[in-house]
């Protein structure tokens, strides 16, 4: 009896990973199976390189290529990550490069590394002509999985040392760096006035 | 070594003790109180016994507890926000500046800093030196063996020339590098 139950729950799973084989989702377990937080990982930045848009109509204008690349579980804080990652928002790829060659942080050789490798990608996989026409359209650091020691106190105390890593994401797009208008204090001000006068107050009198 | 509870009991005491000094000078008998009996909490300093006992009694008015004593420490009074926090690590000056003193290596054409050597350049004339030091090495034989003249190097196919007459020879296998004139 328990082997009968057995066998007809494994062939369940069995249908529900047949199932999804065929689609790019593979890597998850199947929607009938609870697996622990600690084990799934988050792919989606990689999976926006698969993403496929029908041929554009004559009529059209010309669709930039993009390129997402990222680079996981980094020995380096997210903090300090997001500084660099701040610096190179909106350069062109040959600028962003030449200023983390100059740059002392341990990041930067990391962050380096990964544009130079989503510069190749670009010009082999993603139909990019020149390798210099492009710019970082968007560029963070998120929070990697953290190691946990213990750091010894005095009196007996002790508390949980985090050995913190750390993931970097970058997406180049085609073209030109688009031209960003300096904001001035006034422009600011102005849009915050603005915020608040378009504000609608529901249920009043 | 004092514990710090101990430390700052003899303080208190001290300051106490102070304190009586100045009201004996100031006029009072020695004690606050009032000429009348009055109902209210104690004001007369207790004698040194009844100190020590409450002391051993623990009771929570005397007994200088560690985290009690602590009055005059600087501690943040609340917790910080993540919109201060963030004003504060994301303000212009805590960002990374974009340096526009990089500039192409006239030799080389690699980039490099305004006030900087070249650091293709540098790695190159590096490594040339250290085959040069190998080789000045391998002829000395040993350490403090140095001799007192000035050293010069030579490529394939050079003769010393004139000034080259009381110089130590040093000879390279290769062809003279275009950039060591």
């Amino acid at each position: 009896m328990a082997t009968a139950c057995t066998g007809r729950g494994l062939s369940f799973l069995r249908s529900l990973t047949c199932h999804v084989r065929g689609t790019a989702l593979s890597g998850r377990p199947p929607a009938g199976l609870h697996t622990s937080a600690a084990l799934e990982v988050n792919k989606n930045w990689e999976r926006r390189n698969l993403q496929l848009y029908p041929p554009q109509l004559p009529g059209e204008p010309r669709r930039a290529a993009e390129v997402h690349h990222c680079r996981r579980q980094i020995k380096y804080s997210k903090d300090k990550m997001w500084y660099l990652a701040k610096m190179i928002r909106g350069l062109s790829i040959d600028q962003a490069i030449t200023q983390l060659e100059f740059n002392d942080k341990k990041g930067a050789k990391i962050v380096k590394e990964v544009l130079l490798e989503a510069q190749d990608m670009a010009v082999k996989n993603h139909n990019v002509e020149y390798k210099s026409n492009l710019y970082i359209a968007e560029s963070h650091s998120g929070k990697g999985k953290y190691l946990k020691r213990i750091r010894y106190h005095g009196r007996g105390m002790f508390g949980i040392m985090d050995k913190v890593y750390c993931h970097y994401f970058v997406k180049l797009v085609e073209g030109p760096p688009p031209a960003v208008e300096p904001r001035t204090g006034l422009d600011q001000a102005q849009e915050y006035l603005l915020g608040l006068r378009s504000r609608t107050v529901r249920h009043s009198l | 070594m004092m514990s710090l509870a101990g430390l700052l009991h003899s303080l208190r005491r001290s300051l106490l003790h102070l304190e009586g000094k100045l009201l004996q000078s100031a006029g009072f008998d020695g004690h606050l109180t009032p000429a009348l009996a009055l109902n209210g909490p104690r004001l007369q300093v207790q004698p040194q016994q009844d100190e020590h006992l409450d002391e051993d009694q623990q009771s929570p008015e005397q007994a200088p507890s560690i985290l009690d004593n602590i009055m005059w420490m600087a501690a943040p009074k609340k917790r910080r926000s993540i919109e201060i926090n963030r004003t504060r690590r994301r303000a212009v000056e805590k960002l990374i500046k974009v340096k526009d003193n990089v500039v192409p290596c006239l030799e080389c054409g690699h980039l490099k800093q305004k006030h900087v050597l070249c650091g293709f350049c540098y790695e190159k004339v590096r490594r040339e030196t250290s085959l040069i030091r190998i080789q000045i090495n391998a002829q000395e034989g040993g350490p403090l063996k140095a001799p007192a003249t000035e050293t010069v190097v030579l490529y394939e196919g050079e003769m010393p020339g004139d000034q080259d007459q009381d110089k130590r020879i040093v000879e390279r296998a290769r062809k003279r590098p275009t950039w060591f004139t």
